[in-house]
């Protein structure tokens, strides 16, 4: 390929364009914080803070660390709502905070962000996901088929794929595990995600286990506790029905054992 | 507007085993459908109380003179057809099993210690288990007509017997 | 210090990380050493694809593949590498199915293809359907259900724990590596892991630049701390900058959107891509239409009030196509920029997306500790290493191949060489030098913030090595580098505890990436020509004769370029003879 050889024009398209005014916001934020190494009561912190355009809360977030206080803790990878790091409680409701905008929200009020409920605290925003985790992993989250293996893929219709289209989607954030009143009491709950997580297995046509899952979460702890409040399905960064697929677990359940 | 930071929760159905090395925490404990029986009825004694209830409004509260004729001959009238007895013992069962087991939801649902948790259902149990039995003996055993009673708060029947 | 004593031990569960664990699990006793959790791998994070000649919609064969990786990395992909690659695809991608991963299917329940940028039928004739996907979350797929079948076979996770040096030990042999040393965020505590194989699989360094579609933990760890150990690096001068990335915040669009029937217009409106590649246009490999793109912003024809970015249009598709095969990319189009991509074009404009260099490999994913030998029971697969089948460019989707393919081969290579090796000795003083490395940051007491180190170190190599380079600009951008070096080391940081520090961990982190900008640097200042990924504006053209070849650095203070020292390695060939790049 070959391109015109033009001295540094686009370093000072770049230069202008980040001269140029863009609309800003003062913001407060107030965050939770709690670190039992050097306090065991929690005590929330608050900074004025000038914001740009479509910055968002973790952008906040990481002005504070960066500039102000860079004790301030809390996990965050890919910054645009894939990765599942940054779910937090933003005013009172579970959110990503790399997905919610600043201007998205009132800012005549502070932002208040704590960690999200139900899960140990461990440090500022950080909480044990380990509960959560393990939950996850006892409703068996990975596909099973005894039969023999085929050579080349096993075949699954367009209507089948879509069957279970919606909870592929989960991202293991929590957001909705940590929303659910249930799970906050005492976090033995199954919780949604990993109902999430099996209804994507017990509808997907090419496994086998779903009479075992369907078995697990008949549990005691299982959908029998959903109370459909629907904070799950609101708290969702990724927009899955969450009690919708709940729903279709406790149906599937009635299937099996009647 | 602050909730309570929690900094421990106990490890999610604690009652856990590793076989063969697994981790996962399905126990060998007898697996029964109970919750889901339970979840079920909810909802059908739901549907079922519906009419029960408002079927036994509209005849104490609309028909004929409507509330005004209550009094205990209208109760012991009632009690005296085999029809409404049944109506009414199905109401009191399904109403207190109803109740009770939303209760013990709740008390599950609310309660955080296994201690607190278990005395509160005991509580729960021996005080719907007798309203229970207590309301069925009122249904079958009540007497219309007791004898000695002024006749003019007794059902019309009482006097041609 | 706690001890830990395991045949493998596997840094990093991205793609590559969990599919080397998948098989070393089964093999070994392996353990998964990850400073975030698995999940929140920026694997994750890809959209578009994964490449196989399936030919479940039309004709095609992994001949074809390899030919069209050869030529998109402008010849110096190593081409056994590149065959095994294009060969194993369709096996890497069954393998995934039968685990469990939902790929769109065809009408008959087959997995579904779609087009994706240079990969062509014939030898570059047209476009071909060869990416296997899931929706545009191909990638969130791939880890989820990486993740699902180590949990099947039981891996053992070490979340949180931040790998900070390897350790490596003479033996009459050679040096081999004794294990690793890391940082368990939770404690604050070091704990070494003993392992008589050790896979690299932590990721690129796409953080060195401001702009980018990579995660903020993509700092470039395991490069930084094998060249550290004294291992070279490859091909580093060569990074690749994916054309749409959300303009102004880098976050990335898949080329699953012009492989679905996108455009790139410029403010004319002009579909300007058939001027750079005739034949395949919008479909043309990524460091071309991101040169394009760059190109016809400054040639002022870029759209926007600071005519700064161009178009992706999309609004000839219809909606429920969109909704169907490109989900995630609109909602990222309207969730941050406000711009809804039924009826609007989207504003994009190139974003730093991947390193092709990284620790040098053979196709075992053993790693080179020279141009010649490799050292036995080292390994590195996915994006930290550099095998090198993506040469000066990858193309769209061999990421995702590369990390199940070579992770797949790291994993059962590792798990073999395990079973037969003896564990090494670990030195008393194996932790030494990453005490030293955090108490040098938390005790200091400086007056530099990490935070400011960082953006500077991102708005110098944005501005002087990105799309476009020349000797003057890299040299200033060293020369930019060399000052941070000085302000980094006067740096205090403000969180004195132990337990979560990522204070402490930012600023490490930041060791690695201006280390890693430097090398960048210096093999890009040695590169006088201009291929794949790495364009020279004061050498325009490819240079077989003197840059046939790929550069590997080694850490060598005596050296006069930034203590960085430059040699080369051969490329491989095998039947594909280099020709002129035209799409």
């Amino acid at each position: 390929m070959s391109t015109a050889v033009t001295e540094n024009e686009n370093q000072d398209v770049q230069q202008e364009s980040s001269s140029e005014a863009i609309p800003t916001y003062d913001v407060t934020l107030k965050v939770r914080r709690y670190d039992p190494e050097f306090s065991e009561d929690a005590h929330w912190d608050e900074w004025q803070l000038t914001m740009y355009g479509t910055d968002r809360v973790l952008d906040a977030l990481h002005k504070v660390k960066w500039e102000l206080d860079g004790s301030l803790s809390f996990r965050r990878s890919c910054a645009h709502g894939v990765c599942g790091s940054d779910a937090m409680r933003i005013n009172g409701r579970n959110r990503l905070a790399c997905k919610t905008l600043l201007k998205d929200l009132d800012l005549d009020k502070p932002i208040m962000v704590e960690p999200i409920k139900g899960l140990p605290c461990e440090k500022d925003l950080i909480v044990d996901m380990e509960p959560f985790f393990q939950s996850y992993r006892e409703i068996m989250p990975f596909l099973v088929n005894d039969d023999h293996e085929p050579t080349y893929e096993r075949y699954q219709s367009q209507e089948d794929r879509e069957r279970f289209d919606d909870t592929t989607k989960c991202i293991l954030c929590a957001a909705c595990t940590s929303s659910c009143p249930i799970f906050w009491t005492d976090g033995q709950y199954f919780g949604p995600a990993a109902i999430v997580n099996a209804h994507r297995f017990i509808f997907d046509s090419r496994d086998q286990a779903g009479d075992m899952r369907l078995e697990i979460l008949n549990d005691k702890e299982g959908v029998w506790r959903c109370r459909t409040t629907f904070n799950c399905t609101e708290a969702c960064p990724r927009g899955i029905q969450v009690t919708k697929a709940i729903a279709e677990v406790k149906k599937a359940v009635f299937a099996s054992a009647l | 507007m602050s909730t309570p930071l929690k900094t421990k929760i106990q490890v999610p159905r604690s009652r856990d085993l590793e076989v063969n090395g697994v981790k996962y925490n399905r126990s060998g404990a007898s697996r029964s459908n109970f919750e889901m029986l339970a979840w079920l009825f909810m909802r059908l004694s739901g549907i079922v109380l519906v009419v029960l209830v408002f079927g036994h409004l509209f005849v104490n509260l609309m028909v004929g003179e409507g509330v005004h004729a209550i009094d205990f001959g209208f109760v012991g009238g009632k009690w005296a057809n085999p029809f409404w007895q049944v109506w009414d013992l199905v109401m009191l069962w399904l109403a207190m099993l109803h109740g009770t087991n939303g209760v013990r939801t709740i008390i599950d649902d609310y309660a955080e210690r296994n201690v607190t948790r278990f005395w509160l259902k005991v509580l729960l149990f021996l005080a719907s288990g007798f309203v229970i039995l207590l309301g069925t003996l009122v249904i079958f055993t009540f007497d219309p007509c007791p004898a000695g009673a002024d006749p003019e708060l007794l059902a019309s029947f009482c006097h041609t017997v | 210090m706690q001890v830990h004593k395991y045949d493998v031990v596997i840094v990093g569960a991205g793609g590559a990380g969990m599919r080397a664990a998948i098989e070393s699990g089964q093999r070994a006793r392996t353990a998964v050493l990850t400073k975030l959790y698995p999940t929140r791998s920026h694997t994750g994070a890809a959209q578009g694809g994964m490449c196989a000649a399936l030919a479940n919609v039309e004709e095609d064969n992994w001949e074809w593949h390899t030919f069209d990786t050869v030529k998109g990395g402008d010849y110096l992909v190593d081409q056994d590498a590149a065959e095994v690659m294009a060969k194993e695809a369709i096996d890497a991608v069954l393998d995934l199915e039968k685990m469990g991963l939902p790929f769109n299917r065809t009408p008959e329940g087959k997995i579904d293809q779609r087009r994706f940028g240079g990969h062509t039928r014939d030898h570059g004739k047209n476009p071909v359907r060869r990416a296997c996907y899931a929706a545009d979350r191909t990638g969130h797929m791939i880890l989820q259900t990486l993740y699902q079948n180590c949990i099947k076979h039981n891996v053992e996770f070490y979340n949180e724990y931040y790998v900070l040096d390897l350790i490596m030990v003479d033996t009459p042999e050679g040096r081999r590596p004794a294990g690793v040393v890391s940082h368990d965020l939770a404690t604050g505590e070091l704990h070494v892991f003993q392992a008589k194989s050790v896979i690299f699989a932590s990721g690129g360094a796409g953080k060195v630049f401001k702009t980018t579609s990579n995660a903020h933990t993509l700092t470039g760890d395991g490069m930084a701390i094998a060249f550290r150990a004294g291992l070279p690096l490859e091909d580093m001068e060569f990074v690749q900058f994916h054309p749409t990335g959300l303009a102004g915040l880098g976050i990335l669009v898949s080329e699953a959107a012009r492989g679905e029937g996108g455009i790139l217009r410029n403010s004319d409106g002009e579909r300007f891509m058939e001027r750079y590649a005739p034949t395949i246009k919008d479909l043309a490999p990524r460091d071309i239409v991101a040169r394009s793109m760059a190109n016809e912003v400054r040639e002022g024809r870029g759209c926007g009030p600071h005519k700064d970015y161009v178009l992706l249009d999309l609004t000839h598709l219809e909606p429920a196509h969109i909704d169907a095969k490109l989900p995630d990319i609109t909602e990222f189009a309207r969730t941050y920029l406000g711009v809804e991509p039924y009826t609007e074009p989207v504003p994009v404009f190139p974003t730093a997306h991947y390193c092709m260099g990284g620790i040098p490999t053979d196709i075992k994913g053993e790693v080179f500790q020279d141009s010649e030998t490799t050292i036995p029971g080292l390994y590195a697969a996915g994006e930290v290493a550099c095998v090198s089948v993506h040469g000066s460019n990858r193309l769209g989707t061999n990421s995702l191949l590369d990390i199940n393919v070579f992770g797949k081969r790291a994993g059962i290579y590792a798990a073999e060489y395990a079973r037969d090796a003896e564990f090494l000795p670990i030195p008393d003083n194996a932790a030494e030098r990453t005490e030293a490395l955090l108490d040098n940051a938390r005790s200091g007491h400086g007056s530099e913030k990490v935070g400011a180190i960082r953006k500077d170190l991102q708005d110098t190599m944005d501005l002087n090595m990105q799309v476009f380079r020349t000797a003057e600009t890299i040299e200033q951008c060293l020369a930019d580098i060399a000052a941070l070096e000085e302000r980094y080391a006067n740096i205090s940081i403000q969180d004195q505890g132990k337990r979560f520090n990522l204070d402490l961990l930012e600023a490490v982190e930041l060791g690695f990436l201006l280390q890693l900008a430097k090398v960048m640097s210096v093999a890009a200042l040695h590169r006088e020509e201009s291929r794949g990924g790495h364009f020279r504006e004061d050498f325009p053209d490819r240079d077989d004769e003197k840059f046939m070849l790929h550069s590997m650095v080694y850490e060598d203070p005596s050296s006069p370029t930034a203590g960085i020292r430059q040699e080369t390695k051969p490329v491989i060939f095998t039947r594909y003879e280099p020709m002129e790049r035209k799409y």
